[in-house]
């Protein structure tokens, strides 16, 4: 990618746990190209989540390790003082949780949370003019009747306005950065598929750039422009959406491809056998290596890099599939 | 047709606060086959497990197990009728008591319902093998398992009663798809080996649409939809359940927009709207479902929907 937004290089981070150091994220390199949706792909415990807070640089408090760089446009988001990265958070870069109810403070009405966020983006705005801007972006995330809404609590409104309101506060920040987790996963079906009409709405009008993390491959194929495949806190493969879905290179992309359900299957239903590697014992060789069915002496030796398979994909295999 | 193993014939289920949780359901589970449940929060997918189950009273309708009333089953054999109808909760890992041993948690159920010890045991060696479970893990406590094997243990904890009836409530939630198809994969093996008849409740539409027999679809404590799953998911005749499958984003062909998009979402059981109650909501509805509630009917051979205009949104669902 040519000039990226995000560039994340040799990101590692390691926790301490009473049976020694665990390895969270170990090697990460990553580009978000600007005004790119990327969605992050992975089982449970693969590191999605911490490479978002990573992002953030919201660390665990058992942190044992940090090492690489993550740099935004030019700003290592590693080596930033902490006044600094505070002052980043909520204007260059916002987030959208999974439980928009907890994201909300319960004791404030909705009005005066979002004249927070426009007031922290641009300190020089009146009260007034930070309602005016709340309202308009309420409208934009289609919240109906949005002046009255301001004046809501969030136990008034339901689940999918509360995540729509997150979604707009996000939105006020005008940020590069939009960092989304899970944010559907807490939603009925009909009403995720009202939020994700309009995150593919959005795209259009925002600036920035998107990070999805979701385990929900279907949601990911339907709004993300690039995919980001992660296994035991490692990214194996990486590339444009559509390309990577089509002719998956790494042998744990094809294995979670056959595990999802399509209509028209028929037999038995794939898993994949085996569990995921301790991070607190780490394979020697590829991190998949104890559960690919197609491993090598080699895999089991040395651990592949994540290295150009096609033009704008990647894969860390020694080796990976063909790709058209 | 022979009966139905159990069947729910105008079932209602209120609540405290002239709550209707279940407003005249009728379902009927044939033996030895799968029934899929589905609908959103608050549709009433869990009360109708309890009230089939016996652990909430129904207010109307009858409840009918292996050919008779659960009240006469009740008064007649409590034990008998738990013994025979077995539910997987949710959440396994919650379900399994964080100061028992494993082995304590699967030998409960036999001394509750006052089962030979020694014949029980030999039983669930028997399960656990069967539903790949090492043998040692009765030694272990409930936070060293993890979530699949939570529900391996949850699955022979209910099967070691020898059950005809389990009902499974969100059996794959939280799982990861890597191990989510071995458990349908045992679901479905078990079936065929012990003849069991499943309940499953489900919000993941694929997994519905896989491993079911029939799909019933629920919105606000009513039935709207009852079909072959195959025939419901290709062609839904409710505008509710055309939406639900269309809701579902399809891995691939691209990115796409569901092309039926719902306002709002579903209102409080604490005031249904009058009518048919998805009329709110339903891109297609008419002056004449505000006015007149639809009954649950035959709307094709072995189809049944609760619309006054069935199939009008079929064609944007296919």
């Amino acid at each position: 990618m040519d000039d990226p937004l995000l560039r994340i290089r040799g990101l590692t981070m390691t926790a301490r746990t009473a049976r020694g150091p665990a390895r969270i994220l170990s090697d990460i390199h990553l580009d978000i190209g600007r005004g790119r949706i990327l969605g992050v792909v992975g089982e449970s415990g693969s590191g999605k989540s911490s490479l978002a807070s990573c992002l953030l640089r919201l660390l665990p408090p058992n942190l044992e390790r940090l090492e690489g760089s993550v740099d935004l446009a030019g700003t290592d988001l590693l080596s930033l003082p902490e006044p600094a990265m505070a002052a980043l958070r909520g204007t260059r870069i916002a987030m959208v949780f999974q439980d928009p109810m907890s994201a909300l403070n319960p004791v404030f009405t909705i009005g005066t949370q979002m004249v927070d966020v426009a007031r922290r983006r641009a300190p020089g705005l009146t009260r007034a003019q930070a309602l005016a801007k709340a309202e308009a972006m309420l409208a934009r995330v289609a919240i109906p009747d949005p002046r009255a809404r301001l004046a809501a609590y969030p136990h008034q409104l339901s689940g999918g306005m509360r995540q729509r309101v997150v979604i707009a506060m996000a939105l006020l920040a005008e940020p590069e950065l939009l960092l989304a987790d899970e944010p559907t996963t807490a939603l009925d079906a009909t009403v995720e598929a009202q939020i994700v009409a309009l995150l593919d709405d959005l795209r259009r009008d925002i600036a920035g750039s998107i990070v999805l993390i979701s385990h929900h491959l279907g949601l990911v194929a339907q709004l993300c422009d690039d995919l980001c495949v992660m296994y035991a806190g490692t990214v194996v493969e990486t590339g444009p959406t559509a390309a990577v879905l089509a002719a998956p290179a790494h042998p744990y992309t094809r294995a979670l491809l056959a595990c999802e359900i399509e209509a028209g299957d028929e037999g038995r239903l794939a898993s994949i056998p085996g569990e995921v590697p301790d991070p607190v014992a780490p394979a020697q060789g590829c991190v998949f290596a104890p559960r690919c069915a197609r491993a090598e002496p080699r895999c089991h030796a040395e651990p592949p890099l994540l290295r150009d398979i096609a033009p704008g994909r990647r894969a860390a295999c020694h080796f990976p599939g063909a790709v058209p | 047709m022979t009966a139905p193993l159990a069947a729910l014939e105008g079932v209602s289920v209120d609540f405290a606060g002239g709550v209707r949780a279940l407003d005249d359901v009728t379902l009927a589970l044939p033996r030895g086959t799968i029934l899929g449940l589905v609908g959103e929060s608050g549709s009433g997918k869990t009360t109708l497990c309890r009230a089939l189950m016996g652990l909430v009273p129904h207010s109307a309708g009858r409840i009918l197990f292996d050919g008779e009333e659960q009240r006469t089953w009740q008064r007649r054999d409590p034990r008998g009728y738990h013994r025979r109808a077995q539910m997987l909760l949710q959440d396994a890992v919650a379900s399994l008591s964080p100061r028992m041993t494993i082995g304590a948690a699967l030998d409960e159920p036999l001394r509750i319902h006052r089962l030979p010890l020694a014949e029980g045991r030999a039983r669930l060696a028997g399960l656990l093998a069967r539903l790949g479970l090492p043998a040692q893990i009765a030694t272990r406590y409930p936070h060293q398992v993890s979530g699949g094997q939570a529900r391996r243990i949850g699955m022979a904890r209910a099967l070691v009663m020898q059950p005809d009836l389990v009902v499974a409530d969100e059996p794959t939630a939280g799982l990861d798809v890597s191990v989510q198809g071995e458990l349908l994969n045992l679901l479905l093996d078990l079936r065929a080996e012990l003849g069991l008849t499943w309940l499953v409740v489900s919000h993941n539409l694929n997994v519905v649409r896989r491993i079911t027999d029939r799909t019933a679809v629920m919105y606000l404590g009513q039935v709207v939809e009852e079909a072959p799953s195959r025939d419901l998911f290709a062609r839904p005749a409710h505008p509710y359940a055309a939406a639900l499958v269309a809701a579902n984003p399809a891995l691939h062909g691209g990115p796409r927009r569901p092309r039926i998009l719902l306002q709002g979402e579903i209102p409080s059981v604490l005031r249904p709207p009058p009518g048919c109650r998805f009329h709110t909501r339903c891109p297609v509805a008419q002056p004449r479902c505000a006015a007149e509630a639809p009954k649950l009917a035959e709307i094709a051979p072995g189809r049944l929907a609760r619309c006054h205009f069935p199939f009008a949104l079929a064609g944007a669902a296919a």
